[in-house]
């Protein structure tokens, strides 16, 4: 299978008000409960107002890769990702490298709030940074699609270290093959993202590359907040998992 | 038991923080944690009496729902914000020896990491259980701990983990506190560990919510 010769490198910057946040989606995903006072004022005062200019930023970078049973080499890298995840790319001959960012300001935000005793307001911006994440790389995945569609290409799901059997520790290897500072983005010894609502991944890329949409039966995380929400709803996939 | 004991209770349990708060509904307008525990000390209630026959038993019936799944994040929250409304009438008597907790726990996430959600409900329940707690913050190395661990003589250290990766610094913390004082006891907590890993560490306790915290301090202390 060929390869087709795409931009290598995007990069996108996007205002917090064209990810069209569904704030009750924030609550729901907060599993507020029945009774509680309604936070909808004080979010959108955080969208529209506190976070209005937050640094959200991510892109991807395209390189040749090559999938066996439980593993994928890209560029001399080899990832071990378990054979639930490896399974994905088994059609794919190129890997979209990404990292996504909300910017530093969301985490400022909800740790100044926790700080300052608004316990349920700074858990509430700690979960729309995650939205907020989720949401610009829907949509670079979508503008990616939509550019390998016109080439004859299409792309599986994101995944990322730290889900199902992939080790989180592989990120080193995954940061290896970006820019230095790509999206102004860093990863600690440990494998923490900075800023801290940051996502990071690949995407397979194919002329057979399939996007499946429902993934959540292959991963164990039980704090997901997105978790068999796609079960339920699958009309709402795009809004509801995060292996989108 | 005493009725503004018990109201205390259940103020704390539901979230109640004050006379203002609006939540939960059903007990708008009237008095929360805050105005409660003030009167219970101006009638002679002691802040020990408060802490035990009020904040005690609302957060332990918050920490056994959290644990069933029947309330969630924000509802513990709440019942935190009460408690600490409370807190703060009692805390001049603690300070003083007055008052007595049950003892000291230390806690903090582990070097390397900066995930403090589950921490800070640990903390938060812990607290509200009678314990003075002493928060080290996020990516705290194992000489901190020991430091704080050796100002408090038969404190109780609590390690956080969120990552597969700096669950192996937990490790590398509880044999650095053994070490320093193989009496110590520690228990860890965080979404990637598991008993069979606190047993494999040499960790004292494992506990998969913060009640379970509470459960292995309360059987130290008795």
């Amino acid at each position: 299978m060929g390869n087709v010769n795409l931009s290598n490198t995007r990069h996108f910057k996007f205002h917090i008000e064209e990810l069209n946040i569904s704030i009750e989606n924030i609550e729901k995903l907060a599993r507020m409960g029945e009774g509680m006072p309604s936070y909808i004022e004080f979010l959108n005062k955080e969208i529209n107002s506190t976070l209005l200019d937050a640094s959200i930023e991510g892109g991807y970078i395209i390189l040749d890769s090559d999938s066996k049973n439980d593993r994928i080499e890209v560029e001399g890298q080899v990832f071990q990702m378990g054979e639930a995840i490896a399974k994905h790319y088994t059609n794919c001959s190129q890997l979209a490298v990404f990292v996504c960012t909300a910017g530093p300001e969301v985490s400022k935000r909800s740790m100044e709030l926790s700080q300052n005793g608004d316990l349920i307001e700074g858990f509430l911006v700690d979960i729309l940074g995650s939205v907020i994440v989720e949401k610009a790389m829907d949509r670079i995945q979508k503008t990616l699609q939509e550019e390998l569609l016109k080439n004859g290409l299409k792309a599986t799901n994101r995944y990322s270290p730290g889900y199902v059997d992939w080790n989180v520790g592989e990120q080193q290897k995954l940061f290896s093959l970006l820019p230095n500072q790509f999206c102004n983005v860093s990863l600690s010894e440990s494998s923490l993202m900075s800023p801290s609502k940051s996502v990071s991944g690949i995407i397979g890329i194919g002329k057979n590359a399939k996007y499946k949409h429902h993934v959540c039966n292959d991963c164990s995380s039980a704090n997901c907040i997105y978790r068999n929400k796609r079960i339920k709803d699958p009309k709402n996939a795009e809004n509801n998992c995060s292996f989108q | 038991m005493n009725e503004i004991l018990e109201q205390i209770a259940i103020c704390v349990e539901s979230g109640k923080i004050n006379n203002a708060s609006p939540f939960p509904p059903q007990m708008k307008g009237q008095d929360g944690a805050d105005e409660l525990t003030k009167q219970a000390l101006d009638s002679g209630i002691t802040a020990g009496e408060i802490l035990q026959g009020g904040l005690m038993i609302g957060m332990e019936k918050v920490g056994v729902k959290f644990r069933e799944n029947k309330v969630f994040v924000p509802q513990v929250l709440m019942s935190a914000k009460a408690m600490s409304a409370a807190m703060e009438h009692l805390k001049p008597f603690f300070a003083s020896g007055e008052a007595e907790r049950k003892g000291i726990f230390i806690i903090g996430t582990v070097e390397g990491d900066l995930h403090d959600i589950g921490k800070n409900l640990v903390a938060m329940m812990v607290e509200g259980n009678g314990y003075e707690v002493i928060d080290l913050g996020t990516d705290v190395k194992a000489e901190k701990f020991i430091e704080e661990a050796e100002k408090h003589p038969g404190s109780v250290i609590g390690l956080s983990a969120l990552l597969t990766t700096t669950m192996n610094n937990m490790e590398k913390i509880v044999k650095a506190i053994k070490d320093n004082d193989a009496s110590r006891k520690v228990c860890i907590g965080g979404a990637p560990v598991n008993d069979e890993f606190c047993q494999r560490i040499g960790a004292d306790s494992y506990n998969p919510d913060p009640q379970g915290v509470v459960e292995f301090l309360n059987s130290q202390a008795s």
